[in-house]
């Protein structure tokens, strides 16, 4: 397993001699600041209207976390699923690509060290864009009194997300030796796993699942959202941790498979 | 390492892709020191051979052990004893030459005390010198056709296996390669004696530097003979190559192998 960090250390840095890096990151951070400054707006006109009409009833129950900065967080979810496959699409499908699939796997590395090494390398990267959504909160520290325990949990939310869409678009890699395949194949499951609970819904009240509630309640489990909407009202569950746990282990595994099949082709 | 035993000792390989027969009962072995050239038509199986050999991929059938280390019973050791430049060199056209270079040692399991030496070395012995700080995908072909040879020498690997090496070089190029290959059955200082597979369908390259002849056609074995023996009697390697391949050995034609010189 020494050879994680070596697979990882090279990926990170060909992230970041490549654009890619620089306009994910960029475009993150812009709609960060978009949003972030869009939902202070309409937070500080809610405040406004409320003492207008002298709901001070209402004003008391306004706060920083629930009315600024969960939804804040919850449009940076929705950009994830654009963002983190443009970042994963090339974990394995450029090596692929350049043939330097061969180099690793004759060289005296296990398929854990490689698929290991290049998740780890997915994981800082989404490490840093979860630091870069953490400082717009943190400015709400300087200015107001937010607290901090629901803060931190709806940031490990972000971050726990961010690392499921990684294994998921490692395993889209790992399937393909073409980059825009990858990316779109990523997107399409992120898309799917978002939809999740519409889709419960809709065959709920179509009655097509009104009998197998199990597999309405099997699709609404198996959602990001719910459980991270749990992490983002401070809510910091062993089930909602497993969750994540669940899914990042079970793509990840599906990477090695997919990665050991060109030996066993 | 095992010291004496032979560099590569395969016995029975044999490839499988479903319904089709790459490599067919394939046993040879290679001694240290030995340059060995690899024959045979495009589809006979070379590649198929030497992917087997470096561990990319399983054989069917048989099995091979590289510098005394079996590639079932102990595949890290042995993949850590060969230096493998496919026939697209695996290069990441991102990275400088010196990094590519060190990254690879990482990998190859070079201690790290040794590391800058190692890379030092094959930057040296490759003429690789003068670009070690370049990006490798702003390098000429020629260039970068060494730095995969540099790749395949940096951790000083006591099998050395190389699958159309000069394949689409001008004839300058050609000729730097060549020479270089020589270069490495010859051990440098400190270095240990090598045993070098070199896979071509390029004649001349063969009469050149290799000693050795293995003909595959087919999927199987049909010469395995010094290269001074094959071409007494004043036939060319062209000649006997031609003879070789023309005939059909696939299934039914089981006769021709007792034919084989």
């Amino acid at each position: 397993m020494r050879h994680v960090g070596t697979v990882a250390g090279r990926e990170i840095r060909s992230l970041f001699v490549s654009p890619v890096a620089y306009v994910v990151l960029t475009l993150w951070a812009v709609l960060a600041g978009f949003f972030f400054l869009s939902n202070l707006i309409a937070f500080q006109t809610e405040l406004v209207r409320m003492q207008q009409f002298g709901a001070f009833d209402m004003v008391r129950t306004v706060n920083l976390n629930d009315h600024l900065i969960m939804p804040f967080m919850g449009s940076m979810w929705i950009i994830l699923i654009f963002a983190i496959p443009g970042v994963t699409m090339g974990l394995f499908a450029s090596e692929k690509a350049n043939g330097t699939q061969e180099l690793l796997l004759t060289s005296p590395l296990t398929i854990w060290e490689i698929v290991l090494g290049k998740f780890l390398a997915g994981a800082v990267f989404v490490l840093l864009m979860t630091a870069v959504v953490a400082f717009f909160p943190g400015i709400l520290f300087v200015y107001g009194d937010p607290e901090l325990g629901k803060t931190l949990s709806g940031l490990l939310g972000l971050l726990l997300v961010s690392l499921t869409y990684v294994a998921v678009g490692a395993f889209a890699s790992s399937v393909t030796s073409n980059q825009l395949i990858a990316f779109f194949l990523a997107f399409g499951v992120l898309l799917l796993f978002l939809m999740m609970p519409f889709i419960a819904e809709l065959g709920a009240t179509r009655g097509a699942l009104g009998q197998e509630a199990t597999a309405a309640d099997l699709m609404r489990w198996l959602s990001t959202g719910s459980h991270f909407e749990q992490l983002l009202r401070g809510l910091v569950d062993t089930a909602d941790l497993g969750y994540f746990a669940f899914v990042i282990g079970t793509f990840i595994l599906l990477s090695k498979a997919a990665i050991e099949s060109v030996r066993w082709r | 390492m095992s010291g004496d035993a032979p560099a590569i000792e395969a016995s029975g390989l044999t490839k499988r892709y479903g319904e089709v027969l790459a490599v067919d009962d394939f046993t040879f072995s290679v001694g240290r020191g030995e340059v060995v050239g690899f024959l045979g038509p495009n589809g006979a199986g070379k590649t198929t051979t030497m992917r087997m050999l470096t561990g990319f991929v399983p054989p069917t059938d048989g099995t091979a052990t590289i510098a005394g280390h079996d590639i079932f019973a102990d595949p890290l050791a042995a993949r850590r004893a060969v230096g493998y430049l496919p026939e697209s060199p695996p290069l990441y056209p991102e990275m400088s030459v010196e990094g590519y270079l060190r990254y690879v040692a990482t990998i190859k399991d070079v201690p790290r005390r040794v590391r800058r030496e190692a890379v030092d070395r094959s930057l040296e012995r490759c003429g690789l010198v003068e670009v070690r700080r370049r990006v490798i995908g702003a390098l000429s072909k020629g260039f970068r056709q060494r730095v995969g040879l540099a790749q395949a020498i940096v951790h000083d690997p006591p099998v050395l296996i190389l699958d159309e090496p000069t394949v689409g070089l001008d004839p300058i190029q050609i000729q730097e390669i060549r020479s270089l290959m020589a270069d490495f059955a010859a051990p440098g200082e400190g270095e240990t004696p090598r045993a070098v597979i070199l896979s071509t369908h390029i004649l001349p390259e063969v009469e050149a530097i290799c000693r050795r002849v293995i003909l595959i056609h087919q999927g199987r074995k049909v010469i395995d003979q010094p290269l001074s023996e094959l071409i007494a009697g004043g036939q060319s390697l062209e000649e006997v190559f031609g003879r070789e391949t023309s005939r059909d050995i696939s299934a039914g034609a089981e006769g021709a192998m007792e034919n084989a010189p």
